[in-house]
């Protein structure tokens, strides 16, 4: 074990930088890895979004063909799934629950360097596709027997399954690194009933996830069975069936909706409060009815199978579970105005998202029940509508809320504000060019616009909405352009936001920003909800007494032992998709794969831990 | 007659007109709430008001009215909740925003009652949903009456199967239904999911290969009404698009006489040619066309393809024009479509489709 002098990275250089992230196990710089990946892959999904968008605009068009739209539209999703909104929540984790919970890191620093290095790996793998003869094309449900050899017998499927398997060992080892530091690593004081909710929101995605994953893990190992050795679990000629896909994909996809939308809630959770110089109303609630989603969320998988004909007895069994979701959901919302009532409400970039995400995720929440209704369902499933839906929560919700965090929290990264200005205009923007692009799809749903068409005919009467809604697209891309030209300008030339800019209540504030590597120069002492308020405002302030993390005054470097860095976990990384790459390529890459991956073992195993 | 058909397709939408003009009420009030945003939007939205023949909003059988209204129903509660809540976020935004001189707010916590009672009222909302969905679920999945007529749809890519067991017909992407009358439709698949949907009819069922999916429907009103498949199934899944007919016990009996016959004989030396030019151009392989060398099953059933209102599988309206655009290059009207066909000279063109348009 080194101290900190001995661990600081020489950054003179330019290969001395790289080194420095390439080997990096501080949760901070590796929170800055998954928002710079996340954001780089949001932008490829956007970009894959708006070519649909422009093929969509006019009926009978010739943008792109129609094997391609079929990409398309798989690799938009399977992107902004797994490789946009879940690494970016995982960034939001990274930063934010050693910070808030007073640790010094996770649990486990190097296994969360290789989560991330799996992602990276395992994002970069599956878009090799693209110049590898054809991207993934049955939709990223990847619906049996579509997937089968029969029906694509190019690598495409292979890149997707294989993708999937990797980024899911990613979020599994991400996720067990955080339940465990939540667990284990609260300052003193602070009680599983004083954690932030964001915390609480991490928490549970993290066990969402670890329960989640291994559903599609199973499905994807017998997708891969059936077509590398010819089994045919999904292949009703072999007496398989393509429903026990569905079942397992669905088992897998519904949670993974609530992976993608409760830290956001979270991040909502904390903002609100903050701007509105209130606690959250109703904070038990708020988070016993995130557990209770997550709960339900396990039970409700069918209601995206309503239209496959499994008799209306679990028709109506599913409905009735899926409806029970709208009290937790409706409950949260509630809370959240409560908070805002009777505050002192300031409209920050920050608020205006949160304040978009509540609004428009409640429209997602209504358009959800919906389609909770078998009979509505039967009529509007795998239409447009769908697909408003869909993005009212995972765009309107989840979207506007990590938007919402990355403007509350970016001083606390870099020391330095985002411009306010250009934060409201890219919201504005957004807001408008969101619902242009959504709300007339419900209504190309309902007149009876199947999705994943990419062509429509000119009779059909879907111009004029379509065509919106392509305008709408194109203005969330204009806005994300500002929002990235804003955030790069503020790395270097943003307004200096000293450590507590946005009068915080969480144990985040408390320290400077950035913050410095060991985070806390003395481990807090927490006995409230909100110590940052209590130091500021006087104890007592949420009926406890707080104790404030000194700075210490007699050393700059207080003499406190962190990770070494480590470069086992890019090593054992890169073994690990080399050998997905062996099943695709040459068998070659799987013996390569294994002898790195067997090296990288054995060095993580023998580095010297203190 | 197609021509004329079509028509009266037509007519039958412009009296339901003011159901159209009901659709749009909603979609307007809706909009109003963010009418300082989308104001242009607004506008569009009235004059969008066109033709929209795939609706599910004019439904024309029991099991379509009952997903109809059980949609509006829960539509407008929705927007009545929808108001209430983004009302009441508003109102907080816009009252509690700081102003110069606030100081730190009352730090209120919680409030039990009022919890109780926001948790409740949501579960009395959907318990009201679920009390009006559960009976649909059940009247959508009847049983069909004993005389019913059955019918066989069976999904391929990228085209639609229609096989009538009881009267041995067998024909393609046009679905000839008797007005009044139960009928049982068997879905299978070929190949892939697929997915039947008439909105007008019914809500959709998919068709999967292994498993059996069959519904009930009773159609009340005479017209043809455009479906899709809604399960995505391949490269052409958008292309894949059918029409059911609904016509009179009368008109159906005719129409299934038709069908069962052979062929009609070429009535011309071109047409003759054309039936000749079969063997030559390989279609044999894929398609039966009955009293002819023809017996192919890869393909639809072309016996009578000159009968029908499109061609395609739903795609162009059955003229000569179109049916020889698509034999001179089906892959361009049809990406990734698995017919194949060697290039043809104009003369075999012209013989092929004289036959075809001939095969009423």
């Amino acid at each position: 074990m080194a101290t900190v002098t001995a661990t600081a990275p020489d950054t003179r250089t330019f290969a001395g930088t790289a080194w420095s992230w390439i080997t990096t196990v501080d949760h901070k710089r590796i929170a800055v890895l998954y928002l710079v990946t996340s954001l780089a892959f949001f932008m490829l999904g956007g970009l894959e979004a708006l070519l649909m968008r422009l093929q969509l605009a006019t009926p009978e068009a010739d943008v792109v063909s129609a094997e391609r739209f079929t990409e398309l539209f798989t690799m938009h999703g399977t992107t902004m799934v797994f490789l946009a909104l879940m690494p970016l929540s995982a960034a939001f984790f990274n930063l934010l629950v050693p910070l808030m919970i007073g640790a010094r890191d996770v649990a486990f620093p190097r296994l969360n360097a290789l989560s991330y290095w799996i992602y990276l790996f395992g994002g970069i793998f599956m878009n090799i596709s693209f110049v590898a003869g054809g991207a993934p094309n049955a939709g990223w449900f990847g619906y049996a027997p579509l997937t089968d050899t029969a029906f694509e017998a190019t690598h495409a499927i292979d890149f997707w399954a294989f993708g999937l398997q990797i980024l899911g060992v990613s979020s599994i080892l991400a996720s067990i690194n955080f339940i465990v530091t939540i667990i284990n690593m609260r300052a003193p004081g602070m009680t599983l009933n004083r954690m932030p909710m964001f915390v609480w929101m991490s928490m549970i995605t993290a066990f969402l996830i670890i329960f989640a994953f291994p559903a599609i893990t199973i499905g994807l190992v017998l997708l891969i069975f059936d077509r590398y050795i010819e089994t045919s679990f999904f292949i009703p000629e072999g007496g398989g069936d393509p429903v026990l896909w569905q079942h397992l994909f669905w088992v897998f996809g519904h949670p993974e909706v609530y992976i993608l939308i409760l830290p956001a809630m979270g991040i909502v959770s904390e903002i609100l409060p903050t701007y509105s110089r209130k606690p959250l109303f109703g904070y038990a609630v708020v988070a016993y009815s995130g557990a209770a989603i997550a709960l339900v969320g396990f039970g409700v998988w069918t209601h995206h199978m309503f239209t496959v004909g499994l008799g209306p007895i679990a028709d109506t069994a599913f409905a009735i579970s899926t409806m029970a979701i709208a009290v937790p959901t409706g409950v949260k919302i509630f809370n959240w105005i409560a908070t805002l009532y009777g505050g002192s409400i300031s409209f920050k970039s920050p608020m205006l998202f949160a304040v978009g995400m509540v609004s428009m995720f409640i429209i997602g929440g209504l358009s959800g029940v919906m389609l909770g209704s078998p009979p509505i369902d039967a009529q509007v499933q795998d239409t447009y509508f769908v697909v408003a839906h869909l993005h009212y929560v995972l765009f309107g919700g989840t979207v506007f809320g990590l938007f919402g965090g990355i403007y509350h929290w970016f001083p606390k990264f870099t020391g330095r504000f985002m411009h306010d200005g250009w934060g409201k205009v890219h919201w504005l923007l957004m807001l408008i060019g969101f619902n242009l692009t959504f709300l007339p799809q419900h209504m190309l749903g309902i007149d009876g616009m199947p999705r994943r068409v990419h062509t429509y005919a000119a009779d059909m009467g879907f111009d004029l909405w379509n065509m919106m809604s392509t305008v709408g697209s194109l203005m969330i891309g204009f806005s994300f352009l500002i929002f990235i030209i804003n955030a790069l300008r503020s790395i270097r030339h943003g307004e200096p936001s000293g450590s507590d800019p946005w009068d915080g209540g969480t144990l985040e504030w408390t320290i400077p920003s950035p913050p410095p590597v060991y985070n806390f120069a003395h481990i807090p002492i927490v006995d409230s909800r909100y110590p940052a308020w209590d130091i500021k405002r006087g104890g007592g302030h949420t009926g406890a007494v707080a104790t404030a993390p000194e700075a210490d005054a007699e050393a700059d470097e207080p003499d406190i032992h962190m990770p070494n860095p480590s470069y086992w976990p890019i090593v054992m990384a890169a073994g690990m998709v080399l050998a997905a790459c062996g099943l695709i390529f040459h068998q070659a890459f799987i013996l390569l794969g294994a002898v790195l991956f067997a090296i990288s073992l054995i060095g993580w195993i023998e580095e010297p831990a203190g | 007659m197609h021509k004329a058909r079509q028509s009266v397709t037509r007519a039958d939408r412009d009296e339901t007109r003011p159901i159209q003009g009901r659709r749009s009420t909603p979609l307007t009030r809706n909009r109003r709430i963010y009418a300082a945003l989308l104001v242009p939007a607004l506008a569009l939205a009235v004059a969008a008001c066109g033709v929209t023949p795939q609706t599910t909003l004019e439904p024309t059988t029991e099991a379509a009215r009952t997903a109809r209204d059980l949609l509006m129903f829960v539509f407008w509660a929705m927007v009545v909740t929808f108001v209430l809540v983004e009302g009441a976020l508003l109102y907080c935004l816009i009252r509690f925003r700081r102003r110069s001189g606030d100081g730190i707010p009352a730090q209120t916590h919680g409030n039990t009652p009022l919890e109780i009672g926001w948790t409740i009222a949501p579960a009395i909302l959907v318990v009201v949903i679920v009390v009006l969905t559960v009976p649909a679920i059940f009247s959508n999945a009847r049983a069909a009456s004993p005389d019913a007529l059955q019918v066989r749809a069976i999904g391929h890519q990228w085209w639609f199967e229609f096989q009538y067991p009881d009267i041995g017909v067998v024909t393609a992407n046009e679905l000839h239904l008797p007005v009044g009358r139960d009928v049982e439709i068997q879905l299978e698949s070929n190949d892939v999911l697929h997915s039947f949907w008439v909105p007008s009819l019914r809500g959709k069922l998919d068709m999967v290969p292994g498993r059996d999916n069959k519904f009930t429907i009773k159609p009340e009103v005479t017209g043809t009404f455009p479906g899709q498949c809604a399960e995505f199934c391949g490269t052409a899944h958008a292309l894949m698009k059918f029409y059911v007919v609904v016509e009179t016990q009368a008109e159906f009996t005719a129409w299934a006489e038709t069908q069962r016959a052979e062929r009609v004989p070429p009535a011309s030396d071109l047409a003759r040619q054309g039936e000749e030019t079969l063997t030559l151009g390989g279609c044999v392989a894929c398609h039966t066309i009955r009293g002819t060398d023809s017996a192919g099953i890869l393909g639809p059933d072309l016996t009578h393809i000159g009968g029908r209102q499109h061609i395609a599988a739903g795609l162009l309206e059955n003229t000569p024009e179109n049916m020889r655009a698509w034999l001179s290059d089906p892959q361009g009207v049809k990406p990734g479509n698995t017919m194949v066909i060697p290039e043809l000279t104009t003369e075999q063109l012209d013989a092929l489709v004289a036959y075809m348009q001939g095969l009423k």
